[in-house]
């Protein structure tokens, strides 16, 4: 008996180092190994047989980090099901070029606007939604409508007073103002088949449907998992040549990881940076880090009571400003893989977002930040001692980035004499909280791909957007002012007359020090070397499979 | 024993009405706003007011948990998600099979590997045979599952690549996250049946059956280890019990769509009826579990029986 007990011993042990033995020389075996598990997959895999020609049967795997909440763009919030749903199920008349910068026509052919800027007539492509049916101005009149009873959408329809049908391929807009950002809603608003949504109704998004105009249906959908989509072969566009795409679910990091280096998944969008490493040598050249156009920012609250209500002295936030170092923050929170930033909304991304190299920002200075605290009265012993400025606020995982960030900004305001105490809980517990101004610091996340709703959600405050309370007569700025610069910057459809406006307004946010961005998120983007991705990976949020093609 | 049966079962109905009145007062007390995370920052406040309203959010706390059960108990309905629009039924059913069929199928591997290798080592106990297991689970019981499972993850799907390493496809997906559930409650289950069975053989009855020139395999199997197996099934049935509701890290870690991740998932949402009909699923679960493992005990102990018969009598 103590034989075989002894063999077996060694028999695992045996195991156990084959196993990690190979671990070192790691990457390049694994992407062998991935290739070869590719070539040799059956039809309905991940991998592509390099063999074949015939691609059709070939199913391209992308993970996904949480399911898929719903099939109708409506409910869709979040931005890990934005890319499945509103890039590849749904079009508006415009699309995002996000990579570019600006919009594309998607179902509008022709836009023409009206000389005081508040009619705008679009013809629409001749296009066929995913069941059949043509595409008429009708259906975008439901979708619009749709759109304006739902509470989600106000911030890109509230500027509209109706929608008409001129005929079936035209419709015509009627705004209440003129409203230069109204791009970003023909993006937001996607056309569904009015017929199908009407005979599916309350069922609509719960399961799969044909109701979009996109180059992929939702044809499998499993509220707990996967998301199975086949390619719209009358698509306006162009049928896509990956004909099957399906969305698995990976919620963890590491699975996700060795799923990919195992050849089990094609496509990974927001691939984890703590692993890009050993991603990078098992992707070869199949690999990109992207500048995330999600922007963190501090937001100080200037008028909250702490201490004495010590955040409305302007000298006092201007310290914490120059106190904080982004470069630390990038190193901690993305391993550096992030890019360090001044801007309130990216500017290679947004056509009108000034460049941060255009206005005065606050670089990382803590003799400068000390300075300050001086000049604002605080002695040395105070400082030594460390003064409050109140408890910095943040929402997500207590090991998440945007807590990790709170904590190199902890250390970093320590270093200059103040300090804070550090609160991090889960999102649906902080951000009404943020919203209604119950914070001294906090750290908050926005993605910027349009110009005025992203500076409205920030500085003005109405219908609840703001997370920093810049208006009324007691305002650390002129709120006047930001609202005629907002109004202007509104009124023009001149790009470059709005990109200086929006310049001016920035720097007078600037100025307060009451939002202080510090980091663009990288986005890690990861393929099999069975794809060709094209241009459609290259994009930090919306990605679109239809660039795709088998190599 | 019939009575004793029905007393039990008729214990479970408290014992749900108290759970989902806890988890009712729990998500009542807890901040956060079902139209703000719904309709998102752009929603005006009475857009969100309208929203709480339409789906019977906004109900003082006590008429939700009535409404919640009559419907539960007249219709068995337990609502639409808030989140979703999908039936609760239909979201919590199949994920609570999941959970369910891989904690039995851990508890049944816990059981296979570990009350063997008890027995072996109360019977051999001082030898390689004891020694070797006992060391072993010492150090087994301390690893958290979801360590265990990134080795296996590691060995198994990356560098073997013999399963698959996420989600449910086949059978072979059920592998890895079984045996990381099943190997720490697995040692538990061998150092009880271990100690269990040492108390058991030092018995006057089994001195005695030895006396009587019994066999040996008769007077382990027969004599010491009916008797040894009490504590070692309410071991394995608290374990059932335990894996049910901690589940949830393999879940994470393998993808898998069980009950455990999707109350979590929906926690952040406030989707008060999917967190409340799963918790239901899990307490139930529980407390039949519990129920079973009491009956188990009627089964292995014939003086419990006996105790029964006795006041029938």
């Amino acid at each position: 008996m103590k034989k075989i007990m002894a063999i077996v011993l060694a028999s695992s042990m045996l195991v156990s180092l084959a196993g990690c033995s190979s671990s070192g020389s790691g990457s390049t075996a694994t992407t062998a190994a991935a290739a070869e598990t590719a070539a040799a997959a059956d039809a309905g895999s991940a991998s592509a047989d390099a063999g074949s020609t015939d691609t059709s049967d070939r199913v391209l795997k992308i993970r996904k980090t949480q399911a898929l909440i719903s099939t109708n763009w409506e409910f869709i919030v979040n931005t890990e099901d934005m890319p499945v749903i509103w890039d590849q199920v749904f079009e508006g008349l415009y699309g995002l070029d996000e990579a570019g910068g600006g919009y594309c026509h998607d179902l509008a052919k022709d836009v023409s606007i009206s000389d005081d800027g508040l009619v705008y007539t679009i013809t629409l492509v001749d296009a066929v939604f995913q069941n059949g049916d043509p595409v008429t101005a009708n259906d975008v009149v439901f979708s619009y409508n749709r759109a304006i009873e739902s509470g989600r959408f106000n911030y890109a329809t509230d500027m509209i007073d109706s929608v008409e049908a001129v005929d079936d391929s035209t419709v015509q807009f009627t705004l209440l103002y003129p409203y230069s950002a109204i791009d970003h809603t023909f993006y937001t608003v996607k056309i569904s088949s009015e017929r199908e949504v009407t005979e599916l109704g309350d069922s609509y998004g719960t399961g799969p449907h044909t109701a979009g105009t996109g180059p992929y249906y939702v044809s499998a959908y499993d509220p707990a998992g996967n998301i199975v989509l086949k390619a719209h072969e009358d698509y306006w566009g162009g049928a896509p040549d990956i004909k099957t795409v399906e969305y698995v679910l990976i919620t963890e990091d590491s699975a996700a990881v060795i799923a990919y280096e195992n050849g089990e998944i094609d496509f990974m969008q927001n691939a984890p940076t703590t692993d890009w490493d050993s991603l990078v040598k098992a992707s070869g050249e199949n690999n990109a880090i992207l500048k995330g156009n999600n922007i963190r920012s501090v937001y100080i609250n200037y008028r909250s009571e702490t201490n004495d209500g010590i955040l409305a002295n302007e000298l006092v936030r201007k310290a914490i400003c120059y106190a904080i170092n982004k470069d630390a923050i990038n190193n901690v929170v993305t391993n550096g893989l992030g890019v360090p930033t001044s801007e309130y909304i990216p500017s290679s991304y947004v056509e009108t977002a000034p460049s941060a190299d255009n206005f005065e920002t606050y670089p990382y200075d803590p003799d400068k930040a000390i300075e300050l605290l001086h000049e604002a009265g605080y002695t040395d012993e105070q400082l030594q001692a460390g003064v409050s400025v109140g408890t910095l606020t943040t929402y997500g995982a207590a090991t998440g980035e945007k807590a990790k960030a709170a904590q190199v900004v902890q250390s970093n305001l320590e270093a200059v004499g103040l300090k804070c105490d550090i609160e991090v809980q889960d999102s649906s517990i902080i951000s009404p909280r943020l919203h209604a101004f119950d914070y001294d610091l906090c750290i908050y996340g926005d993605s910027g791909n349009y110009d005025f709703n992203n500076i409205r959600q920030q500085v003005l405050v109405d219908g609840g957007y703001s997370v920093v309370d810049l208006s009324g007569d007691d305002s650390c700025v002129d709120y006047a002012k930001i609202q005629e610069l907002l109004a202007a910057g509104i009124a023009t459809t001149d790009i470059s007359e709005r990109a200086a406006i929006y310049l001016e307004l920035w720097q007078m946010v600037a100025d307060s020090a009451t939002i202080y961005p510090y980091l663009h998120l990288p986005v890690a983007v990861v393929w099999s070397p069975a794809i060709d991705p094209g241009d459609g990976a290259l994009s930090p949020t919306h990605y679109h499979i239809k660039t795709f093609s088998w190599k | 024993m019939h009575k004793y049966i029905l007393k039990r079962i008729a214990f479970l109905i408290p014992t749900i009405l108290g759970v989902v009145f806890i988890i009712y007062a729990i998500m009542n007390i807890t901040p956060g706003n079902l139209g703000l995370a719904v309709l998102g920052a752009g929603a005006t406040e009475q857009e969100i007011a309208n929203y709480n309203h339409q789906v019977g959010y906004d109900l003082p706390f006590l008429q939700k948990y009535v409404n919640f059960l009559v419907n539960a108990v007249t219709k068995l309905d337990f609502g639409i998600s808030y989140y979703t629009k999908q039936s609760v039924f239909a979201e919590v059913w199949p994920r609570f099979q999941l959970t369910i069929k891989l904690s039995l199928g851990g508890v049944f591997l816990a059981a296979l590997i570990g009350v063997p290798l008890g027995i072996m080592a109360a019977v051999k106990q001082y030898s390689l045979l004891d020694t070797i297991p006992s060391v072993l689970s010492f150090f087994i019981a301390a690893i958290p599952s979801f360590v265990l499972g990134t080795v296996l993850l590691f060995v198994f799907a990356l560098k073997l690549n013999l399963l698959p390493s996420y989600g449910i496809n086949s059978w072979q997906s059920y592998i890895m996250p079984m045996v990381a559930i099943a190997i720490p409650p697995a040692a538990q289950n061998m150092r009880f049946t271990k100690s269990s069975m040492l108390e058991a053989i030092r018995q006057d009855y089994v001195r005695t059956a030895r006396a009587k020139g019994a066999p040996e395999r008769t007077v382990i199997w027969k004599h010491a280890l009916r008797n040894a197996l009490l504590p070692v099934v309410t071991q394995i049935g608290m374990s059932l019990g335990m894996l049910i509701c901690g589940s949830v890290v393999v879940e994470k870690l393998f993808s898998l769509p069980g009950i455990g991740s999707l109350i979590i998932d929906r926690i952040t949402y406030k989707d008060e009826p999917i967190i409340i009909a799963g918790t239901i699923l899990i307490s139930v679960c529980f407390t039949i579990i519990m129920l079973a493992v009491d009956l188990l005990y009627a089964f292995i102990d014939p003086r419990i029986r006996a105790k029964y018969s006795k006041a029938k009598e």
